[in-house]
């Protein structure tokens, strides 16, 4: 038995029917850490969250949640993990405060510990005004603050978040992002699957690939790194910064102009420091120096143009 | 133990306070007091018209009758989506990954649909107290039949409840139980029927007419003896189908009591002793105007009663068993982790 937290899955594969839905499935979380878990719709995503929430059997491979096994040891994986699904459903005649409670029996709290965690979890998601009114009001970003909360109710060792972002105005996204960073600086694992990749960029510590069932290895990822990609360069005199470009070697008929940026294709981050470096020591002032896509909407449109 | 039913009282909480709590169910149970105060009223009145004193465990076993055919039509409404309507929800999954077991999940919510049923039973109380002062009610006919009504209730709304486990879509797991419901209370009384037709054995009877009579209207001389052959229905044959018959089941198992005349005293006796005249096989008769022999003057309800054999028991062992299976089945249906899924349905 390994003793490691977090989240551990070698080889898994799941087929309904004719479907292999998981061909094979492998990558590791650690405590303390947010995980990205991308891929274009019909990848596999949910199977896999699924499997690893402890409500799907694999075919064959190995799934660890804080070191135990969801088929073997159910109860014990449940103890430590925190679901939030992608369906949104609650209990619409019950009041927010009482669907927090009453997940707080289900887990086997006491009935005081249960009253108590729902008034901290109602703080901590800010639903506080709404505590008494029916969950049918709700909002679709109140279901997801809701949904998210139930999640926490037991204070889980590993956090599965389902698309936890949609539906989220602004403001919210913040909050969300916050919450979920500080849930990780608490040693927790959290795996969060979403197709706002920008948003994952600012939360996730790493990303985890999965396209037609399979995960991309660490290394096809690192070599994502290296493929050529668009970076945003910002000058005060863009015809200055062209004719500095094409004199550090860039083809012109690369150089794409976007309102008063150009738009430049660099092989990875080596080369887009040495590329900085050259142009600043030509003189030329540079206000705006960045890729033009975040890193795993890259390593993302890289892996599904390229990969199977 | 503790840990375990605590889980299922959880459980029941939750499905109390979700599915239940809601205006329509007051409104049905409003309607039901009001239908079951206008049937009660009626017979009272039909019984003073009668000069009848002690019509109250006439009005009681027509109560009870009327809590059962409504709890067995409105259960299956109740129950026949207490698992699949959950799915559909998007809020199975979610009560799936607690520390809830399977068990504790639909048992859980098996007791919920039953209390809900009883519910009706509860409402209804106000108007067997009412026959109870009318006099003439035994206790032991009040709680033998409160007994086997709760039993009943408590199997449609199991089956309900498994069925909403087995079949994925609601409509469908509803219509189900509705038509399982209908299979036991129609169906059997169909099937009865149509067996008894069916089946015919042909009785011959063995007449011998008077010719001359004398002043006090004995025969003196006969005729030769006629025999004439008919074909007879065997409902004896098909008696048994009867006896998973909901009605009949709690007719057959409640004490019956009976007047002076060896009639029953409530609607029960009067079912009981239907359903129990069927297991008598019809003989060959003979008639003879001129023997001394006494006429075989009809039995009585109590006569018949006395000479057949109780099948409740069976009814309800029949009963147990398929709410015991479809409960298992639907449990082994609704586990997670998920093996295999059946098609079309998923698991969250």
């Amino acid at each position: 038995m390994t003793t490691t937290q977090g989240i551990e899955v070698t080889g898994v594969r799941r087929s309904f029917g004719d479907v292999h839905a998981v061909r094979d499935a492998s990558f590791t979380a650690l405590p303390g850490t947010v995980t990205g878990l991308i891929g274009p719709n019909g990848s596999g995503k949910t199977t896999l969250m699924l499997m690893l929430a402890s409500l799907l059997k694999p075919d064959g491979g190995s799934i660890r949640i804080a070191g135990h096994d969801p088929v073997t040891e159910t109860a014990a994986v449940r103890a430590q993990l925190g679901w939030m699904p992608d369906v949104l459903g609650s209990w619409s005649s019950l009041s927010v405060r009482t669907t927090l409670q009453i997940t707080g029996r289900l887990y086997k709290l006491e009935k005081y510990v249960a009253v108590q965690r729902a008034e901290e979890l109602l703080l901590l998601v800010g639903l506080g005004h709404l505590a008494d009114q029916p969950t049918r009001v709700l909002s679709r970003g109140q279901k997801q603050r809701l949904s998210l909360a139930r999640a926490l109710v037991h204070d889980p060792a590993v956090l599965l978040l389902d698309e936890p972002a949609s539906g989220l105005d602004p403001a919210a996204r913040v909050d969300l992002r916050t919450l979920v960073r500080r849930v990780a600086s608490e040693g927790k694992t959290v795996l969060v699957s979403s197709h706002v990749l920008a948003e994952l960029d600012e939360m996730a510590d790493g990303a985890v690939y999965i396209g037609a069932g399979i995960t991309a290895s660490d290394e096809t990822m690192a070599a994502t790194k290296q493929t050529m990609r668009q970076w945003r360069i910002k000058a005060a005199d863009a015809t200055v910064l062209e004719t500095a470009l094409v004199d550090l070697g860039t083809y012109r008929g690369d150089i794409a102009r976007d309102r008063t940026e150009l738009l430049v294709p660099v092989a990875g981050e080596a080369a887009a420091a040495e590329l900085l470096a050259r142009l600043v020591a030509a003189g030329i002032p540079i206000s705006t120096f960045a890729p033009a896509v975040g890193d795993l909407e890259h390593s993302f449109l890289d892996l599904s143009k390229g990969g199977k | 133990m503790r840990d375990f039913l605590s889980g299922v009282g959880t459980v029941i909480s939750l499905e109390l306070r979700q599915r239940v709590r809601g205006v329509a169910w007051y409104v049905l149970l409003g309607v039901f007091v009001v239908l079951i105060a206008i049937v009660t009223f009626l017979i009272t009145i039909a019984f003073r018209g009668f000069g009848g004193e002690d019509s109250g465990s006439t009005i009681y076993s027509t109560i009870i009758y009327f809590v059962l055919l409504l709890g067995t039509l409105v259960a299956p409404a109740l129950s026949g989506n207490a698992i699949n309507g959950d799915r559909d929800a998007g809020t199975l999954a979610t009560t799936q990954i607690t520390l809830i077991g399977t068990w504790q999940l639909v048992l859980g919510k098996f007791v919920a649909a039953w209390v809900t049923a009883l519910a009706f039973l509860v409402a209804a109380l106000p108007f067997i107290a009412f026959s109870a002062l009318l006099g003439g009610l035994s206790p032991l006919t009040v709680i033998v039949s409160a007994l086997v009504l709760a039993f009943e209730l408590g199997f449609v709304a199991a089956i309900g409840v498994a069925l909403s486990g087995i079949i994925t879509r609601p409509l469908f797991s509803i219509v189900t139980t509705y038509l399982l419901v209908a299979t036991l209370s129609l169906g059997t009384l169909i099937a009865f029927a149509l067996g008894g037709v069916v089946i015919q054995t042909d009785r011959t009877t063995t007449s011998t007419y008077g010719i001359d009579f004398n002043s006090r209207g004995d025969a003196i001389r006969c005729s030769e003896p006629t025999t004439s052959t008919y074909p007879s229905p065997r409902f004896d044959l098909f008696w048994g189908v009867l006896v998973a018959n909901p009605y009949v089941l709690l007719a057959d198992a409640v004490p019956s009591t009976f007047n002076d005349n060896g009639d029953p005293e409530d609607l029960f006796g009067w079912v009981k002793a239907g359903v129990r005249s069927a297991q008598v096989p019809i003989e060959d008769s003979v008639y003879d105007a001129c023997s001394d022999l006494p006429e075989e003057d009809n039995k009585t309800a109590e006569e018949i009663i006395a000479s057949t054999v109780p099948g409740w028991f069976v009814g309800m062992l029949i009963h147990l068993a398929l709410a015991g299976g479809a409960l298992f089945w639907a449990k082994r249906r609704t586990d997670t982790p998920a093996g295999r899924l059946p098609r079309g349905s998923r698991v969250a």
